[in-house]
């Protein structure tokens, strides 16, 4: 009798989602669908004259020495998550085991995280200040005379902001680190060290194989982040100083609002979605490699 | 020889004792501790700097700002620049009230439908539920860059580009919600439900009077993660706002910055105004938030 209610119920399953997929029909497939058959066209916002121009768009991006260059600094962007996930592997190990004040360290760590947005980029901006900034004056005390101009000059902008993404991304990284680690059973370490196995040895040959499906969900899941986020450049650098912190997103986002060439972005919104999903095709491919529980 | 065999057996004495008390047997380890967590309590210290350095040169006068070395404590308090920021003709007042709306209204929204599509996705078998909820997922996938100019199209018009509808009406959705709601209900045991079906109620009823209730830790995390997510979301902001009045904190925060390029201290404190109610946030929910990103990412 049970069994036939649940299955007289069973319309209510569409009453429940209905609401959030016209939702998602709306904000999500729709928009996607539009975009399409945008990258298709000459579109520009205000213009009335709308052409269908095939591939011209891309044609047209192929050309652009400004796509190559947004491409080598999307790579160096993308470049911070590895170093990101390094630091927060050894961060979280020592937090793991071999401190006092647990909790006030996690919670030191993990601020950036949380507060993250334009507003604490805006301190960044200051910090990196060449000539009084902070940073540079600390450098200056050291010794070092040229310390390097960070964010105002076009060799180095784009560490810079990968020295911000760096700090920013490390708490994330670190929590999931710490929940991997809870996994590790104690009794797998204590085998570890009775066999003589000294600390560095326990990191490098049991902790880190062990916690390779997080350490590569991280990198997977942190590059998808890094190439969708272009809103603490856009607010400190505006791609600048020339073209050299416009990485591919923000490309995308400048073509679309600054110079209203709507279907010239949307094209290459495709180019940086297609990069998102080969990198979430590896995940696929490579969970079914790489993850052993 | 003696001394030997009391280290032996001080040993095996430590190597009996479970993991967690081994740790206080008096000894080498606990130096060695110690001195693992002052060189972590430096790095995690350089971690805050940024926001200790904004606080500190919010409260300085201009010509004290870049003293080297640094005045953490500026000798005389200096609360100038935050009562700038917070009154005349672009105070952040209104930056907040649109934020708080946007991001209250939005959260609200995005929590209470994600519980229910979790609900419908966990605990009603209906056909076509999993393609369904796969090709949901798939939809994550989709960049925003993508999506910025159909919508901004297609905001235009319905005629809710400029409003603070384009920011509320889309946040209302989440398919990370979606997701998480549908993991915590899936752990529910299905007896709940099933002895609620023979008393008689129907699956409305089981959702408010049952469901809900039990679900109040992940409702709490979803709500937290998504008003933080609408409080610092900058770039929706950028494309679908255009009136300085209908600004969020983020916009009101680049705009201050952009008329006041000099004005450092000033700077740095509408940065504050901008940053405080994150770490309030943090201080109180950082149980929520911890628990919800751990959730969320381990899913494979």
């Amino acid at each position: 009798m049970n069994k036939s209610w649940m299955q007289k119920q069973q319309w209510m399953g569409y009453l429940f989602i209905a609401p959030n997929m016209l939702g998602v029909f709306f904000f999500f497939v729709l928009p996607t669908l539009f975009s399409f058959v945008l990258m298709f066209t000459d579109y520009r916002f205000m213009r009335p004259d709308v052409n269908f121009v095939g591939l011209e768009n891309f044609r047209r991006l192929f050309k652009d020495p400004i796509f190559y260059e947004s491409l080598k600094n999307t790579a160096i962007f993308l470049a911070s998550v590895p170093v990101s996930i390094l630091l927060a592997f050894f961060v979280a190990v020592i937090l793991n085991r071999s401190v006092y004040l647990k909790n006030l360290l996690r919670a030191l760590f993990f601020l950036p995280y949380v507060t993250s947005g334009v507003a604490i980029a805006f301190v960044w901006m200051l910090l990196f200040q060449p000539s009084v900034g902070p940073i540079n004056a600390m450098l200056r005390f050291i010794g070092i005379d040229n310390p390097p101009g960070w964010l105002s000059t076009t060799s180095s902008a784009m560490y810079a902001i990968d020295i911000i993404w760096i700090w920013f991304m490390l708490g994330y990284n670190m929590i999931i680190y710490l929940a991997a680690l809870q996994e590790i059973s104690t009794e797998l370490m204590e085998a570890a060290k009775i066999d003589g196995a000294r600390s560095w040895q326990t990191v490098r040959h049991v902790i880190w194989p062990l916690v390779s499906p997080t350490t590569f969900l991280l990198l997977v899941t942190g590059l998808i982040m890094t190439m969708k986020t272009f809103g603490i450049i856009q607010a400190i650098t505006q791609g600048g100083p020339g073209n050299s912190t416009t990485i591919l997103s923000l490309f995308v986002y400048q073509n679309a609002f600054r110079y209203y060439e709507m279907g010239y972005a949307s094209a290459i919104s495709w180019v940086l979605f297609m990069i998102i999903l080969v990198i979430t095709l590896i995940q696929w491919v490579g969970q079914k490699k790489w993850v052993h529980y | 020889m003696d001394l030997d065999l009391t280290r032996q057996t001080r040993k095996q004495a430590a190597m009996a004792l479970p993991v967690r008390e081994r740790r206080f047997v008096p000894g080498k380890l606990n130096v060695w501790k110690l001195l693992v967590t002052i060189v972590m309590l430096f790095f995690g210290f350089l971690m805050i700097v940024p926001f200790v350095w904004m606080f500190s040169t919010s409260i300085k006068s201009p010509a004290e700002t870049f003293v080297f070395p640094f005045k953490w404590i500026p000798d005389e308090i200096n609360w100038n620049h935050h009562i700038k920021v917070w009154t005349g003709p672009k105070s952040f007042v209104t930056y907040y009230l649109n934020s708080i709306k946007i991001a209250a209204v939005a959260t609200v929204g995005a929590t209470f439908l994600s519980a229910l599509a979790g609900y419908g996705f966990s605990r009603i078998r209906f056909k076509g539920r999993e393609a369904l909820f796969l090709a949901y997922l798939s939809m994550m996938m989709i960049p925003p860059q993508v999506l910025f100019v159909p919508k901004f199209i297609m905001f235009d018009w319905i005629g809710i580009y400029n409003t603070h509808w384009a920011l509320i009406l889309p946040g209302m959705f989440t398919i990370l919600g979606v997701f998480l709601m549908r993991q915590f209900f899936l752990g529910i045991p299905q007896e709940i439900s099933e002895s609620a079906f023979i008393d008689g109620a129907g699956h409305l009823r089981i959702f408010f009077r049952i469901f809900l209730p039990l679900s109040k830790p992940a409702l709490a995390t979803l709500a937290i993660i998504d008003f933080s997510w609408h409080w610092n979301d900058y770039e929706n902001a950028l494309v679908f706002l255009l009136d300085e009045k209908l600004y969020t904190v983020p916009l009101g925060l680049q705009n201050f910055i952009l008329e006041n390029t000099v004005d450092y201290n000033g700077m740095m404190a509408a940065a504050t105004a901008g940053i405080i109610p994150m770490i309030i946030v943090f201080l109180l929910g950082q149980k929520f938030i911890v628990q919800g990103i751990t959730n969320t990412a381990i899913k494979g």
